[in-house]
């Protein structure tokens, strides 16, 4: 990697350490929110330095833009505020075993990283969009269809399951 | 370090954070919040699977692409069943919600 590209990788790493911490350790779901907006922006950024612009678009547009507010609403629908649900903090038991999770799942992994490093190009490869085009409509064209059928039946059961009936109930 | 290690190392740190949250979080929204964090970091390790190594970065791009829209399929869901929750029990905490507790 080049300089310039080895300080914005730790930049992002920085923003995204920072914004995970503060998405998981916030007291207030708003500005547990606030620190994942921070990830997210900060995982667009990596997606850039791996010179894949496109990525890095549809990350901000999907996750920022659509899945925040969702998340949003969720906060607001629910009245979870500040004074809420994550204002006492989790019992000890709770956090440890949460810790105990991290250490076994996340060393395990590590370890395999670590010790079975995969000689990787150092350069990433560019990817036109209109080969992503190509692909979606070509060899890929039904997970493309097959993704459209999971979002529609998402939606009619969101919609389904949050009906409120007017008489009756 | 080759990158592809660092990439997996911030990658690994993502899934970390979301599994210590998920344990640990006590309400429905805080929980959501720490999948979406999971989800992004599988992201991430797949983007750079895809782009530095000499596997088909098409293929691994668009897997990106559809591990989003569906963590934005699951966002509509779990939204709806959030809601559903705190219509029923009055609140998203995870403790309240126990009704098949014995």
């Amino acid at each position: 990697m080049e300089l310039m590209a080895k300080i914005a990788f730790g930049v992002y790493t920085l923003i995204i350490l920072c914004g995970g911490i503060l998405a998981v350790a916030a007291k207030s779901l708003v500005r547990a929110m606030v620190g994942l907006i921070a990830t997210l922006l900060g995982v667009a950024g990596m997606y850039m330095l791996l010179n894949s612009p496109f990525m890095a678009f549809m990350q901000i547009l999907i996750y920022v833009g659509a899945v925040c507010v969702l998340i949003f609403f969720a906060v607001m629908l629910t009245r979870a505020d500040a004074g809420g649900e994550e204002a006492e903090s989790a019992p000890l038991r709770q956090n440890t075993l949460a810790l105990l999770a991290v250490t076994v799942v996340g060393g395990v992994l590590s370890w395999l990283v670590l010790t079975h490093p995969v000689a990787g190009t150092g350069v990433p490869v560019e990817v036109s969009i209109e080969k992503l085009g190509l692909g979606l409509l070509g060899p890929y064209g039904l997970a493309f269809e097959l993704i459209s059928v999971v979002l529609l039946v998402a939606m009619a059961g969101a919609v389904l399951l949050a009906w409120e009936r007017r008489n009756g109930k | 370090m080759s990158p592809l290690t660092l990439y997996q190392l911030v990658a690994l740190l993502l899934l970390a954070l979301g599994l210590f949250g998920i344990c640990q979080r006590r309400s429905l929204v805080g929980m959501l919040i720490c999948v979406e964090l999971m989800l992004n970091g599988a992201g991430l390790s797949i983007m750079a699977a895809a782009q530095l190594t000499p596997a088909n970065a098409v293929l691994g791009q668009l897997a990106t692409l559809f591990a989003m829209g569906l963590a934005a399929a699951e966002a509509t869901l779990v939204l709806a069943i959030i809601i559903v929750v705190a219509r029923r029990f009055g609140t998203t905490k995870t403790s309240a919600v126990t009704t098949l507790k014995g």
